[in-house]
């Protein structure tokens, strides 16, 4: 069990992480998400004890962390963002000292770092010097690590970061097989992991907490549209006519051309209104032929962008972007204007038209990042 | 602790480190040794060669100039790397993980000192040494050392940079060590100076507390500083 109350770090003026709280019950996966800079790792940096919140308290299985930091560090395993661990040593030597760090029992401690090592998939490389060790094996050998010990609860900032696919999977399905003993807080910005082995998922944005909840309450408290996609024969235009036909359709919108021939339509309606059934009744009727006809799922993703919203942000940005291209255009048109004054009489240079054709182009790429925005 | 203290040291050994700092310090040991020879124009001073040798300029030089060498990873490495994450997110109080650092690099100094045994060895094969007289000037030697290696430390936990962790101790070792040349009072923070007093065969209650404040004072540096970065990280 872990609780964290209206926590807050500032440095200086800056708030890394502001007021936030939240709880973690035994044996639940918890996912931290978030943007770069987020606060996720900060956030875990002070459960752990290693930075000391300005301002809320921690506590871990009882313990505050900053009044018992002994007997709450205890509890904690913590494989910190970018897995340090001491090159010079081998893996067993490490988790072994990993061990004694910790204070396991000399009596199980063998047979604790054996255990460790098998269950991490070390044993091959148990005796090789970490520094001669793949990125994938380095990370293992940082959760084996944080393993060693048997903590209630254990901490992994981004554990599968750099790691291949098949690495990944296994990292997942070993956390998946922790969080039946263990309390397990991880962070992430893939959506897709947190989705797939959280049981809870704590967004944050900005030091701030967005939403706590479960990935499906996430996904359905952000959907309040109902979106259907459906493919049509291409051969008539009636299809944009529908929308005048039934009168729940907030929205038909032409989306591409497909290879085959057939034309792709976005429909929006009510979140309480389902089409299909309507859209199939009547397509049939009106002499268009359906192809595909489904229903699009607000992925955790869609929740998580609508949540971060930073489209001010992005907005910015863009608008930062074009006003860059269009001072560029104005040196060159300046340019374009001197040589064309000089040389007033001289037919157009290739190397003019050139550079004509080039501020064209950045004209229209303006007019469409434009366009694309509205 | 013992754990610390058990990995530190292997560590000294796993780098070329642990093995440079005992194999320079016994060269500019020897070389005085040499020199100490060639000085007595043939009419040696068995009795006292032991103890000259400490007072020598290269041995306490060089060893002022090495001791930065095993402290100045002590913190900073574990900072640059990462791992004093682990290591401070262990169970292990930030006190004990200082104290564990200082003994480790001080378990060096007292391998490197051991090997002085060999002299004192060949010394008595040749004639009759004042054996507690050196053995006092060996003490002296170890807490002039300890404070040594404590203020190293203590530059250690100040930034990620090694070679800044030892530039501060030398330029501190030569500051204090200098000025009793141009200030009277100056010879109060020397160190050194201190030390020559053990050469002559006494122990002195005042200096040898002095040499056990200043470390305990720099160990207690260490700490604050470690805490203080906790809550500025």
């Amino acid at each position: 069990m872990i609780e964290v109350k209206n926590v807050t770090k500032k440095y200086g003026n800056f708030t890394a992480v502001d007021n936030i709280s939240f709880d973690v019950k035994d044996g639940e996966i918890i996912g931290l998400l978030g943007p770069n800079g987020a606060g996720k790792s900060t956030t875990m940096n002070m459960i752990t004890g290693f930075i000391e919140a300005t301002e809320g308290n921690i506590v871990v299985n009882g313990y505050d962390i900053s009044k018992k930091p002994g007997k709450a560090k205890k509890q904690i395993g913590y494989m910190p963002e970018g897995v340090p661990s001491y090159q010079e040593l081998t893996t067993k030597e490490f988790v072994k000292y990993m061990a004694e760090l910790k204070m396991v029992d000399r009596k199980t401690r063998k047979e604790e770092i054996e255990n460790v090592i098998k269950q991490t998939g070390l044993e091959e490389v148990q005796n090789k010097l970490i520094k001669n060790l793949s990125r994938g094996y380095k990370q293992r050998v940082s959760m084996a690590g944080a393993l060693v010990g048997n903590p209630d609860v254990l901490i992994l900032d981004e554990p599968t970061v750099g790691l291949d696919p098949k690495q990944i999977l296994e990292i997942r399905n070993l956390i998946r097989a922790l969080g039946k003993k263990h309390t397990v807080i991880l962070s992430s910005h893939i959506l897709s992991e947190v989705s797939q082995v959280c049981e809870r998922v704590v967004i944050i944005n900005k030091g701030k907490i967005v939403a706590i909840d479960t990935p499906e309450n996430l996904e359905i408290k952000t959907q309040n549209k109902n979106v259907i996609y459906v493919t049509v024969e291409g051969k008539n235009e009636k299809m944009l006519s529908i929308k005048n036909k039934v009168k729940d359709i907030q929205e038909l919108e032409y989306i591409k051309d497909n290879e085959d021939g057939t034309k792709q339509y976005k429909i929006v309606s009510d979140e309480k209104i389902d089409l299909r059934k309507t859209l199939f009744d009547i397509l049939p009727k009106e002499d268009i032929t359906i192809f595909e006809l489904k229903k699009a799922e607000v992925s955790l993703e869609d929740a998580f962008m609508k949540l971060i919203d930073d489209r001010q942000e992005s907005t910015n940005r863009e608008q930062e972007n074009i006003d860059e291209k269009q001072e560029k255009n104005k040196k060159k048109d300046v340019g374009t204007k001197l040589i064309s004054n000089t040389a007033e009489q001289d037919q157009i240079s290739p190397g003019e038209n050139s550079e004509k054709k080039e501020l064209e182009d950045n004209q229209k790429e303006i007019d469409k990042e434009k366009g694309g925005k509205e | 602790m013992w754990a610390i203290i058990k990995k530190e040291v292997k560590t000294y050994f796993l780098s070329p480190i642990g093995y440079v700092f005992i194999g320079i310090f016994l060269l500019a040991f020897s070389i005085s040794f040499n020199l100490e020879l060639g000085y007595s124009n043939g009419i040696i001073d068995f009795q006292n060669i032991f103890v000259y040798i400490f007072t020598y300029l290269p041995t306490i030089l060089v060893f002022a100039f090495l001791i930065p060498m095993i402290t100045m990873r002590s913190f900073s490495e574990e900072r640059r790397n990462g791992t004093e994450q682990l290591l401070l997110t262990s169970p292990v109080s930030i006190t004990k993980i200082v104290v564990a650092k200082f003994i480790s690099a001080l378990v060096m100094v007292l391998i490197a000192l051991l090997f002085t045994g060999i002299f004192i060895g060949i010394i008595c094969f040749f004639g009759t040494p004042d054996i507690p007289a050196a053995l006092v000037t060996l003490l002296g030697f170890t807490l002039l050392c300890m404070a040594y290696v404590a203020f190293g430390i203590f530059a250690s936990s100040l930034t990620e940079n090694q070679i800044i962790a030892a530039m501060i101790s030398i330029v501190t070792f030569v500051i204090t060590w200098v000025l009793p040349e141009f200030i009277a009072s100056g010879s109060n923070f020397s160190l050194i100076n201190m030390f020559y007093k053990f050469t002559t065969g006494q122990i002195d209650i005042a200096y040898t507390l002095t040499y056990l404040a200043f470390t305990v004072l720099c160990l207690i540096l260490t700490i604050t500083v470690m805490q203080r970065r906790k809550s500025a990280r």
